[in-house]
């Protein structure tokens, strides 16, 4: 039995105090929330605080006490229930996939009870397994239990995408899985997002994975809907405390405070280093032979700075010492405080330094490795 | 008589299993009439059942299918009941009716359940149809009530170590069947 096609296109979406209650407790407290079609809105919030109830609201799972649920003007409550989730697609952490089906019957499985041909189906089957980089010919025939968890949550939103759902509503999925491969995923899903071109509501407790992915972000506390924004305007302006300890990024770097330049200083190799006396071509020919783009030039006692080969080769002297082209950048004892000297360097554009040991060069500090290094 | 008794069995079984599962209210006083009726010792049972259908088989498939009855039924219902409720919601949450979800998540997910009180179907239908031997209900029943009347060892041994090697072999096919549902699901 086919089932209509409810909306070829997100255009918007609107909770207009949604309210639900458990016995006397509120799980959903007067929530009201513009969602605009192609948005990748992300609910954050403490367990218990309303994130999934508000989900599950959107496909009629769950049914609001009062309030109106709209989905391109259209009263959710309207709709008929098995049409509208057909046309919404949902993933969630545990991804259940059916034990007893094999992968293709799972991710056809609706497309089957819509009376699709066996052929379109197979079709958009292998498209999809293809899309989410599961090679098709080697994953249609097993079964759930014969897969990882990645691959199991691959499949789960190569299911959810079968029918071509304008709205795809995802709960935690990645939550279940280890951090490095939550990490890989999370950037695939970055990277496929684009070509979905979906309006998508996501739920997750983690505030990096929803910086990251999140073009809106809705922070929920206590059943009620806290602040909605951008996450400029979350970290910038947080509506209470309890939001601005979310979005709190600065106190993921703290312990940069405590971090001295010897933590995250890149070692010196002797290669690197080449006498003021030289001349550019003798410098262009050794940098070239050594495969580097920096030389320390020295004078025999002491670092006096940096030469680039890319600024040599576009010299028109060639015979002049690369003494003459020196770039001065600022050195470091290696026990002074990362985050003072990650200071001045940012505050004179510099994207080395050297690092002394008693008085002597013994490495150098590029804060973009440091960043990317404390932040991973 | 064996297969007409199983099969009946199996298709009540099944469906009062599905019944009970549409209606939870009546499940358990259900349950619970069929316990009762698996506390009656066989011989009387079968003596029970003559005045209403005479002598021979019928009265003896009556007697297997109310002992299967139970197995069968509460294996079903179990099975339905206790399906892992994350695949009905996914399944709901994707679209299926609940018919749909009836027929192809719970169904099939229970189907090793339902498998399994088959399989302690098929036991107790073995020894009952063995005893249908006393009311005349034939098979190797009668060839094993013979033997111990007339006092023939041979008889007897032959006809109930056939009756036990039956038992274990369709027990054993059952219990591979049970198996390799349980293997393909990898649930359980």
């Amino acid at each position: 039995m086919a089932s209509k096609r409810l909306f070829d296109k997100i255009d918007s979406i609107q909770l207009l105090s949604v309210t639900k209650k458990y016995d006397d407790r509120f799980a959903i407290n007067d929530i009201s929330i513009d969602i605009e079609g192609g948005e990748l809105v992300i609910f954050i919030g403490p367990s218990g605080s309303g994130k999934t109830t508000t989900l599950r609201m959107i496909n009629r799972l769950i049914e609001p006490d009062s309030g109106t649920i709209l989905i391109n003007d259209q009263n959710v409550m309207e709709l008929e229930p098995v049409a509208l989730r057909r046309n919404i697609g949902y993933v969630i952490q545990n991804i259940g996939l059916f034990p007893h089906m094999n992968i293709a019957e799972n991710i056809g499985l609706v497309a089957k009870l819509e009376g699709w041909d066996e052929k379109k189906i197979k079709d958009r089957v292998e498209y999809l397994l293809d899309f989410v980089s599961l090679p098709s010919e080697m994953f249609m025939d097993r079964y759930p239990h014969q897969l990882s968890g990645g691959q199991q949550q691959r499949v789960g939103l190569a299911r959810a995408l079968m029918m071509d759902p304008p709205l795809l509503l995802m709960d935690e999925p990645f939550g279940a899985l280890d951090p490095i491969l939550r990490k890989q995923l999370q950037e695939e899903f970055y990277q496929i997002r684009e070509k979905l071109g979906k309006t998508i509501i996501f739920v997750t407790h983690d505030i990096e994975e929803a910086f990251k992915l999140g073009d809106r972000i809705a922070i929920m506390d206590d059943a009620k809907l806290v602040q909605i924004g951008t996450a400029e305007e979350l970290i910038f302006h947080p509506a209470n405390e309890m939001v601005a300890s979310i979005v709190d990024t600065s106190k993921k770097f703290k312990h940069l405070d405590t971090l001295k330049i010897k933590d995250l200083i890149s070692p010196l190799e002797c290669m690197y280093v080449h006498d003021g006396s030289l001349d550019v071509e003798g410098a262009i020919s050794s940098m070239i032979e050594k495969n580097i783009e920096i030389a320390v030039v020295s004078n025999g006692s002491g670092p006096l700075g940096i030469v680039k080969l890319i600024d040599l080769l576009r010299m028109d002297d060639k015979e002049s010492k690369i003494v003459d082209h020196v770039i001065e950048i600022p050195s470091f004892s290696r026990n002074e405080l990362l985050s003072s000297s990650l200071k001045i360097m940012q505050k004179d554009g510099h994207s080395m330094a050297f690092v002394m040991t008693d008085g002597k060069l013994s490495g150098f500090l590029f804060p973009n490795d440091a960043f990317s290094q404390v932040i991973g | 008589m064996f297969g007409i008794a199983i099969f009946l069995a199996s298709i009540i079984g099944v469906f009062l299993g599905l019944f009970l599962f549409s209606r939870p209210k009546i499940a358990h006083p259900m349950l619970n009439l069929l316990n009762l009726v698996e506390t009656i010792p066989d011989i009387p049972l079968l003596v029970l059942l003559l005045p209403i259908f005479g002598l021979g088989k019928e009265p003896t498939i009556v007697a297997s299918v109310l002992y299967s009855l139970l197995p069968i039924t509460r294996n079903t219902y179990t099975g339905l009941k206790e399906v892992d409720l994350k695949y009905v919601d996914i399944a709901r949450a994707m679209g299926l009716s609940e018919k749909d979800i009836l027929l192809k998540v719970r169904i099939p997910l229970s189907l090793p359940m339902i498998v399994g009180g088959l399989r302690i179907a098929l036991v107790f239908t073995m020894g009952v149809v063995t005893l249908g031997g006393l009311i005349a209900a034939g098979g190797l029943g009668a060839a094993l009530i013979a033997g111990i009347q007339l006092y023939k060892i041979n008889t007897i041994l032959v006809a109930g170590l056939w009756t036990g090697l039956l038992a274990v072999i369709f027990d054993g096919l059952a219990g591979i069947v049970e198996k390799r549902l349980q293997r393909r699901y990898g649930i359980w």
